[in-house]
């Protein structure tokens, strides 16, 4: 199916009707022999190259394709990579994500400056960082001082020590339990969905039943 | 030019499913308007008829145009890949047009102007260092083809440009596909008892892709060797260590007659890097290599053997002189990326052994047995927290109350650890499932074509019996009967 030619309008409208971050990516994707065949040499193209591999990268990240993301700095042309402030901010980003350097990881999102179309696709990473650390930390942590906790989850982890009122029910939301006397959080894990595991089940029955037909 | 258009046009493959038309006359249409084609002008207006050709419809016509139009501007311009067919140019456009939407039927009568469209599809994007670009269109062109199972210069020109364009991923829709053949050689006996035309939906790439049929260009031992080896670096670059080291295993255990090429050497040296990213340890070489095979690759590759002793003792002294000793070879060897890996898989291994003496440690002591540069409490938290969260290290952490910052690493409960094995193995069996499934349909395919089905056999069962039976004289047909249904229930229990 041809697409529709890459604009700045026509990526806002990718962005804005996608319906999941993987049918984002999968529209991304297809453009990006498009982009391969734009010049970095004209001004306006360039801007749009910017903003067409920032968001591609964004959308590599809420489809935690962390590796693919960083294949894709590789695959984008280097001089945009090196001069654009953007595409610098997406690496700095990367690094810190890649190193699991999770104060990093916020400040970036948060503080550094995003262009204005960026916004909404940045914002939606962090809380998609956010919830994806406060999954691997219920699993990952029997007891966590509340710092520590703020500091995985970007929240103010001095407040959080001291027993914050306001962060302690973001935590106890979770269904983490806080315990004033040790002054401990106790994560309670996040159970994922299972319809993966009905696949495995299915796709391993079509294995039994092939070779079920062959001893007949 | 009405006239040539018409004919061009008189074979197409709506048409083709249209009027139901049987497998040979459409075969022999085909062959026509081939014959037809090569005997054809080079001066004629060839942009006109591409505009009125519909590649999908008209495959042969549009790609024996679109090829004549190429060599014209080659000859015209004396330049092999001329501007037109570069990246953005409109050449470049129907070429690609073209490749993603050629009937798979018809292009098996041109697999040397098929081939040849291809390649130059990919010398056009290294010419504008695009490779990314026919990346995807080879790709789109290979998986339309449909090779089953056999291996084409068309692929490694692919994996090549993968590798070169850094798009892994991309590659693995046809890495996934299994590759166990050689183009067919036109002497091979059993391919004369073959007599299905090439367009016929039964005929499969094994029969249509041949020696002669030009889908491949001739294929070498280095070939093949090439092949699999870009393949594991593919999955090396994506850490799938175990597809890597399957691929590279294919490599070093190639047949060899006097001395190991140079080509299996470097496999050899790759393999000694993924073992220790991937399971920590030198994983013994496939025990089909013979030992003077193994002794050479020993010989030629002193620092790596080095490297992989060093990590296997757990000195990390040492491993870090011998990785500082030998970066001009790994340079040299372009194992740089690999070797660097191999830190932060050191650390990694050192704990999940730590995993398999104690139940629980805090981070001071894990930082204490680890004497390597992570080894303060803080940074050693970090660095077991990120394998933990990341799920490579199946263990809990504590923070523990009055104990300043101390933490506690407990390693997974035995459930949690068996879970995770179960499911390991359910996607190994599905992995094999689909494997077998793979081998399965093609040992049927192989059964029909040597004729060794079950109903042959039972057919040439029953013929082979007929005149033993018929020898006794035929006098009793009763019991000739019943002796020939018991001998037809022998042949289904057996079969």
């Amino acid at each position: 199916m041809d697409l529709p030619p890459l604009s700045d309008e026509q990526l806002a409208l990718v962005v804005a009707s996608a319906q999941s971050p993987a049918n984002l990516y999968s529209t991304l994707s297809d453009y990006e022999t498009e982009a391969c065949l734009l010049s970095t040499k004209d001004g306006k193209q360039a801007e749009l190259l910017s903003l067409y591999y920032s968001t591609f990268f964004f959308s590599h990240l809420l489809t935690d394709q962390i590796r693919e993301a960083r294949l894709s700095t590789k695959r984008m042309p280097q001089n945009l990579l090196q001069s654009d402030p953007s595409l610098q901010n997406c690496l700095n980003l990367l690094r810190a994500v890649w190193q699991r350097k999770y104060e990093q990881v916020y400040t970036i999102l948060r503080e550094l400056p995003w262009p204005e179309p960026l916004k909404p696709i940045v914002q939606s990473y962090d809380a998609h960082f956010q919830e994806k650390t406060l999954k691997e930390l219920s699993r990952a942590y029997e007891a966590i001082r509340p710092a520590a906790a703020a500091t995985y989850l970007g929240l103010d982890p001095a407040s959080a020590q001291e027993g914050d009122p306001a962060t302690m029910q973001k935590f106890i939301a979770c269904g983490w339990t806080w315990d004033e006397k040790t002054g401990l959080l106790h994560p309670k894990p996040i159970i994922e969905d299972s319809q993966n595991d009905a696949q495995l089940y299915n796709e391993l029955s079509e294995v039994m039943a092939l070779v079920g037909n062959r001893r007949t | 030019m009405a006239e040539i258009l018409l004919h061009l046009t008189s074979v197409s493959s709506q048409l083709h499913t249209l009027n139901n038309t049987s497998d040979e006359r459409y075969d022999s249409e085909i062959r026509d308007l081939v014959a037809y084609i090569k005997q054809f002008n080079k001066n004629l207006d060839s942009q006109d008829l591409l505009d009125n050709l519909s590649p999908s419809q008209h495959t042969l016509s549009y790609l024996f145009i679109l090829n004549l139009h190429i060599e014209t501007l080659q000859n015209k311009t004396k330049n092999i890949v001329p501007d037109e067919i570069k990246p953005g140019n409109d050449l470049w456009a129907k070429a690609v047009y073209f490749l993603r939407s050629f009937d798979p039927i018809q292009v098996r009568y041109a697999g040397h102007e098929w081939r040849q469209l291809i390649e130059l599809i990919g010398q056009a994007a290294e010419a504008v260092s695009k490779p990314f670009l026919a990346v995807q269109v080879i790709r789109e062109a290979l998986l339309r083809l449909d090779s089953s199972g056999v291996l084409t210069s068309v692929h490694i020109t692919f994996l090549r440009l993968s590798l070169l364009s850094r798009s892994y991923s991309h590659a693995l829709p046809i890495l996934e596909k299994q590759i166990f053949r050689f183009p067919t050689s036109s002497g091979q006996a059993y391919s004369k008892h073959i007599d299905r035309p090439l367009c016929s939906e039964f005929t499969l790439g094994d029969t249509f892709i041949s020696d002669a049929s030009g889908f491949s260009a001739k294929l070498t031992y280095r070939d093949h060797t090439r092949y699999f080896l870009y393949g594991a670096m593919i999955y090396m670059a994506l850490k799938n260590w175990n597809k890597a080291l399957h691929w590279l295993s294919i490599v070093i255990s190639s047949p060899v007659n006097d001395s190991v090429s140079k080509i299996m050497v470097e496999a050899y040296k790759k393999w000694v890097l993924a073992s220790l990213l991937g399971h920590g340890k030198l994983v013994a070489p496939p025990k089909i290599i013979s030992s003077h095979v193994l002794k050479v690759y020993q010989t030629l590759s002193k620092p790596y053997a080095s490297l992989a002793d060093a990590f296997e003792r757990r000195d990390f002294q040492r491993l870090r002189a011998e990785i500082d000793v030998g970066q001009s070879v790994w340079r040299a060897d372009n194992n740089e990326g690999l070797v660097s890996q191999l830190f932060r898989a050191y650390n990694t291994f050192l704990v999940l052994k730590l995993g398999r003496t104690f139940s629980a440690l805090t981070t001071t002591d894990v930082a204490q047995r680890m004497f390597t540069p992570l080894a303060s409490s803080a940074n050693v938290e970090e660095f077991v927290a990120s394998l933990v969260m990341s799920e490579s290290l199946g263990a809990t952490l504590l923070h523990l109350h009055g104990h300043g910052s101390a933490t506690m690493l407990r390693f997974s409960a035995p459930t949690k650890f068996v879970f995770n094995r179960e499911n390991f193995m359910r996607k190994r069996l599905i992995e094999e499932g689909r494997a077998l499934g793979f081998i399965t349909n093609d040992v049927d395919q192989c059964n029909s074509e040597l004729k060794l089905g079950n109903e042959n056999l039972q057919l040439l069962s029953r013929n082979q019996r007929w005149p033993d039976t018929s020898g006794n004289g035929g006098g009793d047909i009763v019991q000739a009967d019943g002796g020939l249904d018991i001998d037809e229930d022998i042949m289904g229990d057996a079969t």
